[in-house]
């Protein structure tokens, strides 16, 4: 602090001078005129040229701060980036599936997957509603891009569903083009078949098989898929239709519950004949 | 009479004359200023920090006076006087007074004062930095300093009769 002092006495002039120059400065910076106004900006450009001119030597404590922030930064972004293009995805499917909501009579009910049970005999799906919403078993399970399954059992609010490729699962389908019937069934693998097809009916690949009128558990004209190959092995009766499901199985979220239900008298008329 | 006493008092009897008589003399705008020949007599006289002082105070005084530009004229005749503190030599006090190193510190610390005071005021305005140095800056240096021939004419006297 002394030694402070004697500087201050040393250069009493230059101190003096210079406190006394800065007095007139800010005094001056009180004013606002036109040439204050001047004064400000060219001290800007001043300032603004000189931190340019230094801003090539890095400085590492600042660097150090700006890389964390930019670091949390970017995860933030990628945190953002992610849900905005899981909302987009999310948007596609739920307008896929308003569009199927327009093009179905029948009521339905949206539904979310919330379990799956896969496994090489029985693949089936838990859906997030039950009995509470209506639903019951045998309803049509099906996408914007085809069929799914059916219920085949329900809680209050939760309820199973059987998929297409199940081994248990039978649909009356048929050829779309030339209204050839079969049976839809699955064997196992990717593909679903088209049973019971004589030798010498129309079917082509890439012909689309949809659901037929002849199904008492699903309305009819609901996409299934498209003949994938068709094969004819010497002493069988029947072709060997695989069909390429359109539900791709591995991706369902978002399916739709049709509240179908088959004419009780056709049921028991065909019931009581069978018998 | 005090000295600080007498110093406010020649100051405001400067300053009546400054602001009320000198107009007068005024060519084309220009006015010698009687105040850096005062700051540059303190600062001969009494050293660099008092005219700096002095310089500041009367500063401070026209500006808050003609209530135009407050702070222009503190700054540059604080710089005035520190310029000419810089002749100070307590041994010739009375020769630098009483002789042509008189006219040459009046010339300077005017030349300070006038370039740094012009240059702010024409600020903004479209007159070139040469045009201010010429049309106020050195024409009102050179009027200040045929005017500083009158003290320096009395202290040469004053010197001779001594």
């Amino acid at each position: 602090m002394q030694r402070l002092f004697f500087i201050i006495r040393l250069f009493k002039e230059y101190v003096l001078g210079a406190s006394l120059v800065l007095v007139s400065l800010l005094l001056l910076s009180l004013n606002d005129n036109s040439q204050i106004r001047q004064i400000r900006s060219m001290t800007l450009g001043f300032v603004g040229t000189l931190q340019n001119a230094v801003s090539f030597i890095p400085n590492f404590f600042a660097l150090k701060a700006e890389n964390s922030l930019l670091r949390k930064s970017n995860v933030d972004l990628m945190d953002e980036v992610n849900q905005l293009r899981e909302a987009r995805l999310e948007n596609l499917r739920l307008r896929g599936l308003l569009g199927l909501r327009e093009s179905i009579n029948y009521p339905i009910v949206a539904a979310e997957v919330v379990g799956k049970t896969s496994n090489p005999q029985r693949n089936t799906i838990t859906l997030n509603v039950g009995t509470d919403a209506g639903i019951k078993p045998n309803m049509p399970i099906v996408t914007d891009r085809g069929l799914v399954g059916r219920i085949i059992a329900t809680s209050a609010n939760y309820s199973i569903g059987q998929l297409v490729l199940n081994r248990d699962f039978r649909a009356a389908a048929k050829i779309q083009r030339s209204r050839v019937d079969g049976i839809l069934a699955w064997e196992g693998g990717q593909n679903s078949l088209l049973k019971n097809v004589a030798k010498t009916l129309d079917v082509g690949v890439g012909d689309a098989v949809v659901t037929s009128e002849y199904s008492s558990m699903f309305p009819a004209n609901i996409k299934i898929g498209v003949v994938a190959k068709v094969t004819e092995q010497p002493g069988d009766l029947f072709k060997r239709i695989e069909i390429s499901n359109s539900v791709d199985f591995s991706k369902l979220e978002e399916v739709f519950v049709i509240q179908y239900h088959p004419d009780p008298e056709r049921i028991q008329l065909e019931e009581k004949i069978l018998r | 009479m005090n000295k600080y006493l007498r110093f406010v008092l020649i100051s405001l009897i400067l300053l009546l004359l400054q602001t009320k008589i000198l107009q007068f003399l005024s060519i084309e705008g220009v006015t010698p200023d009687l105040f850096v020949i005062w700051i540059v007599y303190i600062a001969i006289k009494n050293g660099q920090a008092p005219a700096t002082v002095a310089g500041f105070a009367i500063g401070l005084l026209l500006d808050l006076v003609t209530g135009e530009f407050v702070g222009l004229s503190a700054l540059a005749k604080t710089l005035c006087g520190f310029t000419s503190g810089y002749f100070y030599n307590v041994n010739k006090t009375p020769q630098t007074l009483g002789s042509y190193r008189f006219l040459v510190v009046v010339f300077i610390a005017s030349l300070v004062h006038n370039i740094l005071y012009f240059l702010i005021f024409t600020m903004g305005t479209e007159l070139t930095f040469s045009e201010v140095l010429i049309r106020y800056g050195v024409t009102s240096t050179l009027y200040t300093l045929a005017l500083s021939l009158l003290p320096m004419l009395v202290f040469a006297r004053k010197l001779k009769v001594t």
